[in-house]
């Protein structure tokens, strides 16, 4: 019989519930009272995430977040900074007990197990997706998504997105630039980096396609059946719980 | 106060600020950028491990090595050899 897996789609949420709800999913995969998870989301407001390891004074324009209306966050995985927009972006997580057959002791190795759910997804839609070591996905050798992964209680999560439409002026309003002298300079090399889906399909992709699309990537790549699902109570309680106590805290978020 | 920013070939970005004692001596570091590390605390057991440290490549990455081999960590994105170079760069 094929393996079923929980499909969760949680909408727009702040970053701190996002952040939290990933969190707490993990922890009750680890501790056997959720299953095998894979969750859509998005945010709202808009949100720059960073790094477990990089320094939010150094990489976000803390100003203009404020200015601007976005919010800041760090994440409990490595990897770089990242400006989440509301309609630009579907982000999603795979949380997955370690012992499972997709995940290898290897973590490069699983970045590329997991990745293929999402490249098969992305060809679905007719995107030439391939996956590029360590943890991006591209196409014609542009970017069009940004993974990271953690594994800790004997649980991996990974969480990634994809890029449905770009704003690179928007972007490094955010990120802080060296200097205002290379800002348009790096705003035109992202430009020949990264793509979104709809700049490279030449249409507006709907979030509901792209979804439709990646269920079935991952269905088809992890050879599982996605369950529509819903959160547990204790996932619920301690999704609200980290987010206040840990997500929203200064001590947290600045901690590098 | 030292700083540095190195860009690991094929990998990620490392950037170290550190204090040093008698021009030679770690005192105090911090590592941020935008690697991997599992687990991730482990890289406060690297930058604890690294304080009175001298600024010699093989101590660096000897100390590196050994603390990721105690922890059971494993560093993706960058190599013990580039987080060294990085701090000797900073520290220059």
């Amino acid at each position: 019989m094929i393996e079923k897996w929980r499909l969760l789609d949680t909408g727009l949420n702040d970053a701190f519930y996002n952040m939290a709800l990933d969190e707490a999913i993990s922890i009750a995969r680890s501790k056997g009272i959720a299953p095998n998870t894979i969750r859509f989301y998005r945010w709202r407001p808009p949100a720059v995430s960073i790094g477990y390891f990089q320094s939010m004074k150094e990489e976000v324009d803390i100003e203009a977040c404020n200015r601007l209306g976005i919010d800041y966050v760090r994440r409990r995985t490595g990897g770089g900074a990242v400006y989440h927009d509301t309609e630009g972006e579907l982000t999603y997580s795979i949380i997955v007990n370690e012992t499972h057959r997709l995940i290898s002791r290897d973590i490069q190795e699983t970045y590329r197990i997991l990745c293929s759910g999402l490249v098969l997804g992305l060809r679905q839609l007719n995107v030439p997706a391939e996956f590029r070591p360590i943890n991006d996905i591209v196409a014609h050798g542009k970017k069009i998504s940004g993974n990271a992964q953690t594994r800790r209680m004997n649980t991996v999560l990974q969480h990634g997105t994809i890029l449905r439409r770009v704003n690179p002026a928007l972007m490094f309003r955010v990120l802080k630039v060296p200097s205002e002298k290379v800002r348009d300079k790096l705003i035109k090399s992202i430009e020949e980096r990264v793509a979104s889906i709809s700049d490279i399909l030449k249409r507006d992709v709907s979030f509901k396609e792209l979804k439709e699309a990646l269920i079935k990537g991952f269905e088809s790549s992890f050879k599982i059946r996605l369950i529509p699902g819903e959160l547990t109570d204790f996932e619920k309680d301690l999704a609200y719980r980290l987010k206040h106590e840990k997500y929203t805290t200064r001590e947290w978020n600045f901690k590098r | 106060m030292g700083k540095a920013i190195y860009k690991v070939k094929g990998g990620k970005m490392i950037k170290i600020q550190l204090t040093l004692e008698n021009k030679k001596i770690i005192k105090d570091l911090r590592i941020t950028g935008d690697f991997f590390l599992h687990p991730e605390e482990t890289i406060e057991d690297i930058e604890k491990a690294l304080r009175g440290c001298s600024l010699s490549k093989e101590e660096l990455v000897r100390i590196i090595k050994e603390t990721l081999t105690s922890k059971r960590a494993v560093l993706l994105g960058a190599s013990p050899e580039d987080l060294a170079r990085c701090i000797i760069m900073a520290g220059e």
